[in-house]
């Protein structure tokens, strides 16, 4: 049940997610006054070209990896799965990386798309045990098409030559390039974002297991399609966008979890929002302290730790 | 109604679980699938909810074709209880009841005071209100499926299957919550696979017997579950009484211990009071051919005599025993090549059961499981029984104590009785 204390918790991430980016946006390595903005030129070139796609992209990427990471948690009725871990990032990194070598960077997206998929689907299909994909066997097949995937990177980075540095920043991704066309393309996170809130109370239901979800009406195997399919989407924009960020996906889910509780219609946007939260001060740490470090090393840094964690208290259990 | 019509089941295309299998189930029944493992039931129960298609025949609900129903209106229409069900996150128990509402309320709506109202009768009727905040995954297994079972009811099914719904619980639980089905009788088509025979005799007014996926038989549970039946399909030796109070069978299986033997002797059995029937069985199974007697027709032990077949003198209750049953007994003990005595109480009325063997030293007399201490306890003769007891044991009764002594006994009666042997 929605109570009220879930839209308090929901309508106190959104003012916060509002504040952030007023905030961020004049934040970096020249201090921007906002009264500045009108009146000076530069400022508000800093303002409008540099800094405001770039926080928005940091967004926008953070709403779908969370979102993402969420959908694929209640997908595999499994709390370690998020789509870095999951291989779906690289299978796109790796499809990115591919077009940007040998296709002079055209049809990235799709790509990305079709490799983000690919990855899952490959995942998913080793992991499987008589339908189900318990955590030790997903993981450890994440694992393993992972160092697949990044044999084949570097393969392709060997082969690229000149390339390479390129290639290097879509492995520890960031937005220090980023656009408004970066901007245009993550905005369709949000159509995926709505998809999967759309089939929220399905998600609810799936924890029940699946056969239990087909007794109440949820078609399970083409809901399960749609899930993979849609956080492959998301995650395929989000590679396209700023490259492979990590833990994003893993931990947001989780400490929402923790505070709204595991019913996907409230988890869902609260995951999402917070998502982005993290990822815009993360992206502002790093390009006001660092001379652009990949924000995916930051996220390495915190995520891993926790990952430690998650693993080490469930095998408490 | 549910009319399952010749379906035919396979594994994999190939191994046939089902075969041909057809019956139907009136509204609002109380069904009961039995069966030993392996037979079927719960793929007869998937092939029912849809989890399972079948490879030949049909599945009718009300007149609707199973493979028909859009998913949505199957879950308004029938609801399953797993055996278990792992929930992976933390739902309140509120939670999980209001996700039987899911079929019932449109993709983009939120839950209405209705479901909730549903969802709190349907906690009610299992005595889960006070979890409601709680969740799930915090409290005991039998409240789990409690909360299960409201799920379920909260889906308003027409019809309920239940896969073994109360084979992780202890008997208090199990009963409270046939209990919760055994009210639904009347407005729920209830379909349930037991693996207790008398939990399903007792609950439900139909069994159907399943064995290497067929029907073995189906009707009252007085009509299935008979020792034959029991024999044949579970390969257990059991006993059926009837309760006396509900009048619904009671299986009690009877296990065995010690070597099998093939009994040649003719026994007669002195029981009463229940000593006897254990004692029945065991020999009954082992191949002797027995009379008992004489015996009060009230006693149990005469209830297994009859049904056992095996030949019995009887007395009206609370009388001396007659001399035409006196004379009936000494024709029985002049066939019999061995007598069995039990540690029974005496008393005025039975004694002349013991007196009468003072005349006969020729027939092996056992004294089976009667010691002296216990003996004088159960003496209500004012010591003439112990005193008869005495002289018997005096002229050579053998006293045994145990089934493994009474084997033992019983085969040397049968060597010393064997001519081939005597040479």
């Amino acid at each position: 049940m929605i109570t009220r204390r879930h839209v308090l918790v929901l309508a106190l991430l959104i003012c916060l997610l509002c504040l952030s980016m007023a905030a961020t946006v004049t934040m970096g390595s020249t201090s921007v006054a906002l009264d500045m903005i009108l009146s000076d030129p530069t400022a508000s070139l800093i303002i409008f070209e540099l800094r405001l796609p770039r926080v928005i992209a940091a967004v926008l990427v953070g709403f779908g990896l969370a979102v993402a990471g969420t959908a694929m948690q209640g997908l595999f009725k499994n709390p370690m799965a998020d789509p870095y871990i999951l291989g779906t990032s690289s299978g796109g990194a790796l499809a990115a990386v591919f077009s940007l070598v040998f296709l002079g960077g055209h049809g990235q997206t799709l790509l990305a798309f079709v490799g983000a998929t690919m990855a899952t689907f490959l995942v998913y299909t080793v992991a499987r045990q008589r339908g189900r994909a318990p955590v030790e066997t997903l993981l450890l097949s994440g694992i393993a098409v992972s160092l697949l995937l990044s044999a084949v990177l570097t393969l392709i980075m060997w082969t690229a030559g000149e390339n390479v540095h390129q290639i290097f920043s879509w492995l520890w991704g960031g937005f220090p390039l980023a656009s408004w066309g970066d901007v245009w393309i993550a905005s369709l996170i949000l159509v995926g974002c709505a998809i999967i809130f759309v089939y929220a109370r399905d998600l609810n239901v799936l924890a029940l297991g699946e056969e239990e979800a087909t007794h109440l009406g949820v078609n399970v195997e083409r809901f399960k399609q749609l899930l993979l399919c849609v956080s492959s989407f998301i995650t395929a924009l989000a590679v396209s966008v700023s490259g492979i960020i990590g833990f994003i996906g893993l931990i947001t889910p989780h400490v929402m979890r923790l505070i709204v509780g595991p019913d996907h219609r409230v988890l869902i946007p609260a995951s999402m929002i917070a998502g982005g939260l993290i990822l815009l001060w993360s992206d502002t740490m790093v390009r006001s302290f660092t001379s652009e470090m990949p924000v995916g090393v930051l996220t390495a840094f915190l995520g891993a730790p926790f990952f430690v964690y998650l693993l080490r208290t469930r095998m408490r259990t | 109604m549910i009319r399952v019509d010749h379906i035919d089941v396979s594994y994999d295309g190939a191994t046939k679980i089902l075969a041909e299998l057809s019956f139907t189930v009136e509204r609002g029944a109380f069904i009961g699938i039995i069966g030993p493992n392996g037979s079927g039931k719960t793929t007869l129960l998937k092939t029912i909810s849809r989890i399972l298609s079948p490879t030949g025949g049909v599945v009718r609900i009300d007149g609707r074709d199973l493979a028909s129903i859009p998913n949505r209106d199957l879950a308004r229409t029938l609801g399953v209880v797993p055996q278990e069900t792992a929930i992976n996150f933390d739902f309140t128990v509120m939670d999980v009841v209001l996700m039987g509402r899911h079929p019932h309320i449109d993709r983009l709506a939120s839950e209405s005071k209705e479901d909730i109202a549903i969802a709190r009768r349907a906690m009610a009727m299992t005595g889960t209100e006070q979890f409601r905040d709680r969740s799930v995954n915090e409290i005991s297994g039998g409240e789990r499926q409690r909360v299960i079972i409201a799920r379920a009811l909260a889906q308003e099914p027409k019809v309920l299957l239940l896969d073994e719904p109360t084979s992780h619980l202890d008997i208090s639980h199990q009963i409270e919550i046939l209990n919760i089905f055994k009210k639904l009788e009347g407005e729920v088509t209830t379909i349930g696979v037991f693996h207790d025979l008398n939990l399903a005799a007792h609950y439900c007014d139909t069994l159907i017997l399943l064995d290497r996926g067929e029907i073995r038989a189906m009707g009252s549970p007085a009509d299935v579950l008979t020792r034959d039946h029991l024999g044949r399909i579970f390969h257990i030796n059991a006993t059926v009484k009837k309760s006396p109070r509900t009048g619904k069978p009671y299986v009690i299986p009877i296990i065995g211990e010690g070597a099998p033997l093939r009994g040649a002797l003719r026994i007669h059995l002195i029981c009463g009071g229940g000593t006897g029937s254990d004692l029945m069985h065991e020999l009954h199974q082992q191949g002797y051919a027995l009379s008992a007697g004489v015996l009060c027709i009230n006693d149990s032990d005469y209830e297994i005599a009859a049904e056992l077949g095996i030949p019995c003198i009887t007395e009206p209750p609370f009388g001396e025993i007659r001399p035409d049953s006196l004379h009936e007994l000494e024709v029985m003990l002049g066939c019999a090549d061995a007598v069995i005595v039990t540690d029974m109480p005496v008393g005025r009325g039975n004694l002349a059961n013991i007196r009468i063997l003072e005349r006969y030293c020729a027939t092996p007399i056992i004294l089976f499981g009667r010691s002296d201490a216990t003996g004088a306890a159960r003496d209500f003769t004012g010591g003439e029984a112990e005193r008869l007891f005495a002289l018997l044991k005096a002229r050579g009764a053998t006293a045994v104590a145990d089934y493994q002594d009474l084997w033992n006994t019983l085969q040397d009666l049968e060597r010393r009785g064997d001519p081939a042997e005597q040479g």
